[in-house]
């Protein structure tokens, strides 16, 4: 017998792990200005104090609080990778759903084009484009947008392949439904499981392109981020191990815990294949 | 016509001579090879077209100029015995040394000083064509004078007479053909004490020994291998396993220095930077509202906590500047503090001159807010940004960072002057001539051209002051002159003085003598020796 979408996901105790350390992120997220009030970017103490002292984090090169920036660091890395990953999502499906469900020279086209991005590497193009742009956040999103699309472009299209030739879509035009309104309103609520467990994932990788990004130097200047609080501490591994490896551990954490949400999805929305 | 002659530097430079001559033999016992890190790989071996750093640091060794220059920044005697300056000071007399060969065996005459001068380094040297500007002729009576006339008088000119800075070339090697495409650009040939064996692109360049070197006896080193290491965690090992002997210029991260200088093997010093001099600044666009107002430029000088900065930034390598001119001047007189913008209770200052130039803090904190353009140069000028960015928010003014590249940083700074604050590290260089003047006079507001009056500070005063010190011969006079620009510069404060940075050079101990010019690792490094 089949058990429900909510039992089948949230009986996985893995998916438990991921979405309450992901809940944990959110509300720190939140509530950033509340936890951690002072400016992230603040020097409020001597450089290089040591974990578990005045700062339960201890402090960077400059004297700034490690925990604070953390606490806004959520913010920022979460913001810009839901932003872009939305973003991607929402061109992407725009794309494939176009592409597969008018076939033909469009399909040809739009195709032609997702691969053309996808053969750049993902993430030396997104430098690039940084580069171009200069950074900020909206750039970073930007950036990270433009090179996450594709793969949601080519799920949305394969798909409204299958999708497009059952009845109720050809009953649809039939009934005389434009197109938009057949697409928005028939074919794309059926692809919405496969697009939901990609464009999670999405997350995760949105996560790690931005905190390279910052590692290299390139991460918004204005905006305190984990990625940034690395490469602001990478020079000092031997000094003041503190610096990379507390950002890192969360990094590592938020990633694994979106991708053991998101495998958690796949399983539940495709109960056949976890079943199997 | 009076002829004053010079020779209190001179024979200064020859005393110093004689002294490490008669030191003990065994000392200074010759053999050894000299590894030497340069960071990155020059792109060509020819410092009379290109002055990009990597390449005096090879080429230093291998031509000689006319004069060198001790710690105090007086010239002393290489490849002229002796020089003479009129008072007008528009002609000078060099006596050339009468043993010296190029490497190919042929000597060195006056005909190759008036070749390098008129024909190359006027020409085609970057700063050459600024320095030799005045210089209309070299006469040489005979192979061994060279006169050396000019249309006004340059005193600034005498201080660039090195190997590194113009280095003298054979004219049967370079005179024929073009010198921007010169056959011999990547096979130095001059009269130095090391000869160019060979250059193994991405590896290394190797010097010999110079056997007829015109000084008997040097130098006392075999062989020099430059060594080009594209990663600095494996130029930091290098020196740490004594792989390598010799590193500067910020060739070795700052943090890495900590580590090295602490082995009982390696030496550091921040000697050697004496022409060099750079000063970290901050620059102010003078034309933007509210910085076109001296009060906030003066407040926001005194809001920067300088020894914050050298020690957090830059790990201690540096020292608070007192001004637009370096302190390595003070023995030629040119050199004194300006207003003291790191007084005591600086804070205060800053946020009393603020409220007087009728900007009150508002509810939020802050009383106004301005766009910092970062120097892409690296993460320290990012964390120099950052400290900046929070003390200027100590005195009410909120900073936003900006990030671009190089290319559109330079566009923004000094084409477009669409900036309100940009940090920058400018050389004094050997000369204020050289190095300072571009900062302040008008007549260095040039959009397109880098590096230069990027604050459009323009004022009759300060122009005139530099338009004398440029032509007047005598030193007490010309370090009055730049005393009062000093003065009047910092009062001005178009251009926020942040530290003297210092660069760290890593010696391995077992080499004596390696630093012992203010040109430091653009030294020739023709008495350095091995223990």
């Amino acid at each position: 017998m089949m058990k429900s979408f909510s039992q089948r996901f949230l009986h996985n105790p893995l998916v438990i792990v991921g979405l309450s350390w992901l809940t944990l992120v959110l509300l720190v997220a939140v509530l950033a200005d509340v936890l951690a009030p002072a400016n992230p970017f603040a020097i409020v103490g001597k450089p290089f104090l040591p974990p578990a002292g005045d700062f339960l984090l201890g402090t960077d090169s400059l004297g700034r609080d490690v925990l604070g920036g953390l606490i806004h660091g959520a913010r920022t890395t979460l913001l810009i990778a839901v932003l872009s990953t939305l973003a991607a999502v929402a061109f992407g499906a725009l794309v494939g759903a176009v592409a597969g469900y008018y076939g033909r020279w469009i399909d040809d086209v739009l195709m032609r084009l997702t691969e053309f991005f996808q053969t750049i590497p993902s993430f030396l193009f997104a430098l690039v484009l940084i580069a171009i742009l200069s950074p900020s956040a909206m750039n970073l999103v930007i950036a990270i947008a433009t090179v996450s699309w594709p793969p949601i472009a080519r799920v949305v299209r394969g798909e409204v392949l299958s999708v497009k030739s059952r009845e109720f879509v050809r009953a649809a035009i039939v009934a005389g439904q434009r197109d938009s309104a057949i697409l928005i309103s028939q074919v794309l609520p059926n692809t919405l499981s496969p697009l939901i467990v990609t464009g999670s994932l999405l997350v995760a990788t949105a996560i790690l392109v931005e905190s390279a990004l910052s590692f290299l130097g390139l991460g918004a200047p204005n905006q305190m981020s984990w990625g940034f609080m690395i490469g602001a501490g990478r020079s000092f591994m031997r000094e003041a191990w503190w610096l990379v490896t507390v950002p890192g551990i969360v990094i590592l954490l938020t990633v694994l815990s979106i991708n053991l949400v998101g495998e958690g999805l796949n399983d539940a929305l495709n109960p056949r294949l976890a079943d199997a | 016509m009076l002829i004053i002659r010079r020779l209190a530097a001179v024979s200064a430079g020859l005393l110093a001579a004689a002294v490490l001559a008669s030191a003990p033999a065994s000392a200074q016992k010759p053999g050894g090879t000299l590894v030497q890190i340069t960071q990155p790989e020059p792109p060509n071996l020819a410092p009379y077209i290109s002055t990009s750093g990597p390449i005096g640091q090879v080429t230093a060794k291998v031509f000689d100029g006319l004069l060198e220059y001790g710690f105090d920044l007086k010239p002393v005697p290489s490849l002229a015995e002796s020089f003479e300056v009129t008072p007008d000071g528009k002609t000078i007399t060099f006596k050339l040394r009468q043993n010296a060969k190029f490497h190919d065996g042929k000597p060195f005459t006056s005909a190759d000083v008036r070749f390098t001068f008129m024909d190359v380094l006027k020409k085609v040297h970057p700063r050459g064509i600024a320095t030799f500007r005045e210089l209309t002729a070299v006469e040489t009576p005979d192979p061994y004078t060279a006169i050396f006339k000019l249309e006004k008088a340059a005193p600034y000119m005498l201080m660039a007479f090195s190997g590194y800075e113009s280095p003298v070339l054979p004219q049967h090697v370079y005179g024929s053909g073009d010198i921007k495409t010169h056959a011999n650009a990547n096979i130095p040939v001059g009269t130095g004490p090391f000869r160019f064996v060979e250059w193994r692109r991405g590896e290394f360049v190797r010097l010999d020994k110079n056997k007829d070197y015109w000084r008997a006896g040097l130098p006392y080193l075999d062989r020099i291998v430059v060594r080009f290491i594209g990663d600095s965690s494996t130029r930091t090992a290098a020196l740490e396993k004594g792989e390598a002997h010799v590193a500067g210029f910020g060739a070795i991260p700052y943090n890495d220095v900590k580590k090295l200088a602490a082995l009982p093997s390696v030496e550091v010093t921040t000697k050697g930077y004496e022409m060099v001099s750079p000063i970290v600044e901050l620059l102010l666009n003078t034309k933007h509202a509210p910085l076109d107002n001296q009060k906030v430029r003066q407040a926001l000088a005194y809001a920067i906590d300088r020894q914050f900065v050298i020690d957090n930034v830059w790990f201690g390598y540096g020292k608070p500047a007192a001004g637009p001119i370096s302190s390595n001047f003070a023995p030629s007189g040119m050199f004194e503090a300006g207003k003291d913008y790191n007084a005591a209770d600086r804070v205060a200052r800053a946020n009393a001159l603020l409220d007087e130039a009728g900007f009150p803090k508002k509810a939020d904190g802050f009383r106004f807010e301005l766009v910092h353009d970062l120097t892409p140069y690296g993460e320290e000028w990012q964390r120099f940004g950052e400290a900046v960015q929070q003390q200027l928010a100590q005195v009410g003014v909120k900073v936003t960072l900006r990030y671009e590249d190089v290319a559109k940083w330079l566009k923004r700074v000094y084409t477009d002057y669409d900036y309100d604050i940009s940090s920058n590290f400018l050389y004094n260089l050997a000369d204020p001539v050289l190095g300072v003047h571009r900062s302040f006079h008008s007549d260095r507001i040039r959009p397109g051209t880098v590096f230069v009056n990027g604050a459009r500070w323009s004022s009759p005063e300060t122009d005139k002051i530099m338009d004398q010190a440029t032509v007047e011969p005598d030193p007490a006079k010309r370090g009055a002159l730049y005393r009062e620009l000093i003065k009047q510069t910092s009062e001005a404060s178009p251009v926020i003085y942040v530290l003297e940075l210092q660069f760290p050079t890593l010696v391995n101990k077992q080499f004596k003598n390696v630093i012992t010019s203010p040109l430091g690792i653009y030294g020739n490094y023709a008495t350095a020796y091995r223990e």
